[in-house]
């Protein structure tokens, strides 16, 4: 229970610094709706079904450019206002702190989101219309969980570098063209496709649109439910990784006592 | 001591020379080579597969790769210099940097000169890229014209860098602005699609960005045109250059007055 209660207060305190600078909610949201934007002008006069795959590629950018962009600042924003060694110092181990501010992230990232979906709707005039809106709201969860999952793996390295700023900026690209958020992952070379299918965002991505679109034609061969086990599979995987990761991190970093360098 | 300060020029160096050592204290160099090679591969690599997929025939692949390329210098010269006076500000140090008599010209555009630098570097790897991973074919290219492009295009991306790296004086954060102008551009400059397909009244913010005429003047060197044809272009560009940089030192004036009268200069 201490430990649920350590959670339960950096949700807590992630919640009051996000409401206290609510403004970084504007880099998350900006890449992934210029991208949405840029597709849909690539089109000219896109199809109402045009529009829908644009924009349920630019809500999951949405989520993960929030999910990175909170991994990656997790710990390098307490190296910047010395608060990092109070943590590390704290009785409860890193995981459980980390694992409330990545609740928090995830639920932004839920409202980031739908922000993407909502503006194109509106600057391209396109009602939100899915096919299975419960199926839907269920891909749509869980896709944000297995990114907030790959960005809890990413913020247990990212502990390790003062250069996680970087690294963060480094990977909003690879992540959007290697889960095929506007396209369909089999236009990429075909060595790159396991490294795709490694990625449980891919599998989300193809779970919306199996959900969202009535004639979606270039889904995998596992259908909606087939992406749903997959990309929880590898979610739950994740966070076991990032669990072992974390006792190594928090471990590495009292040897070699270089926290707090910035 | 104070002939030193006094001096633009010796100011301007030693903030430059400064400012690389300072990157590279904290800045693994391996790192910054992943991300000089990393960052544009993967830019150009999204929009090429998004173009493929879209398959509007007025878009090309070479359209979108040499777009992509040139403007991924957006993250040095926009990103990276936007954030100067943010970083400043994140040390604790744009206080002295202020106080000092120094010519504030001098020290920020000396801030921004390893930038020039890194930019010149990304965009030349992502051009190969161009070519090497995504086959533009560059048998026709003007190669001196492509180069006078890349520099031109550096200078004036930098020059508007440092326009916006003013706001970073009074608000609380430069990174945010610096954020919305590393992918604005990427829908306004004629990048992805030619300028033309924007609604009418989004056109003339286009040609107040110095990477709108860059990227029309790269595929035209790319296509072969001759120094004399691209002049028109980079003529253009060097004077949105000129615009943006004398715009930029007037409002640093202005929003250091401003972060000085309303003491928000360390707030962050």
């Amino acid at each position: 229970m201490p430990r649920l209660r350590a959670t339960v207060a950096s949700f807590r305190h992630q919640a009051a610094m996000f409401l206290a600078e609510p403004q970084w909610l504007i880099p998350n949201i900006i890449a992934p709706f210029v991208l949405a934007m840029v597709v849909l002008m690539l089109y000219r006069e896109p199809s109402p079904e045009a529009v829908l795959y644009a924009v349920l590629g630019g809500g999951m950018m949405g989520m993960w450019g929030n999910t990175l962009y909170a991994s990656g600042f997790s710990i390098q924003s307490d190296r910047w206002w010395g608060t990092v060694d109070a943590i590390f110092s704290a009785p409860s181990p890193l995981i459980w702190i980390i694992g409330g501010r990545t609740i928090w992230n995830a639920f932004v990232g839920i409202v980031n989101g739908l922000f993407v979906l909502v503006a194109a709707m509106i600057i391209f005039q396109t009602p939100l219309e899915v096919a299975d809106f419960w199926l839907f709201m269920l891909a749509f969860v869980l896709t944000l969980l297995s990114l907030a999952a790959l960005g809890m793996l990413f913020s247990a390295a990212f502990v390790l570098t003062r250069s996680a700023q970087v690294l963060t900026n480094g990977l909003e690209f690879p992540i959007y063209v290697g889960t095929g958020s506007m396209f369909p992952i089999f236009l990429l070379p075909y060595w790159t496709h396991p490294l795709s299918y490694s990625l449980a965002p891919t599998w989300g991505i193809d779970a919306i649109r199996y959900a969202a679109l009535p004639a979606y034609a270039d889904g995998f061969a596992a259908g909606y439910w087939g992406d749903i086990l997959y990309m929880s599979i590898l979610a739950l995987f994740y966070v076991t990784i990032s669990i072992w990761l974390y006792k190594a991190v928090d471990h590495r970093a009292r040897k070699t006592a270089n926290l707090m360098r910035y | 001591m104070s002939e030193n300060v006094n001096n633009p020029l010796r100011v301007f160096w030693s903030s430059a020379v400064l400012a690389k050592r300072a990157l590279f204290a904290w800045l693994n160099p391996a790192m910054w080579i992943m991300q000089l090679f990393g960052m544009s591969l993967f830019q150009i690599a999204f929009f090429v597969y998004v173009a493929k997929f879209v398959n509007n025939s007025e878009v090309t692949i070479e359209f979108v790769a040499i777009g992509n390329a040139l403007q991924s210098l957006a993250y040095v010269s926009v990103f990276a210099v936007c954030n100067i006076t943010g970083e400043e500000k994140n040390q604790g140090t744009i206080e002295n940097l202020l106080v000092s008599p120094a010519n504030r010209f001098s020290v920020f555009v000396g801030r921004a000169v390893f930038q020039i630098a890194n930019g010149l570097a990304t965009v030349t790897i992502a051009f190969m890229y161009a070519a090497l991973i995504f086959n533009v074919d560059f048998s026709q290219a003007n190669y001196l014209g492509l180069a006078m492009v890349i520099l031109i295009t550096t200078f004036a991306m930098t020059g508007f860098g440092l326009m916006l790296s003013s706001l970073g004086l009074f608000l609380r954060t430069s990174m945010i602005i610096a954020n919305i102008f590393l992918f604005i551009g990427l829908l306004l400059c004629g990048v992805n699609f030619p300028v033309s397909y924007l609604p009418g009244w989004m056109q003339p913010f286009s040609y107040a960005i110095p990477m709108t005429y860059g990227t029309e003047a790269a595929r035209m060197a790319v296509e072969g045109a001759s120094l004399g044809e691209l002049s028109g272009l980079l003529g253009a560009e060097l004077l949105v250059g000129f615009a943006v940089m004398i715009a930029g030192y007037l409002m640093f004036r202005w929003f250091e007055y401003l972060a000085r009268s309303k003491g928000t200069l360390d707030r962050f």
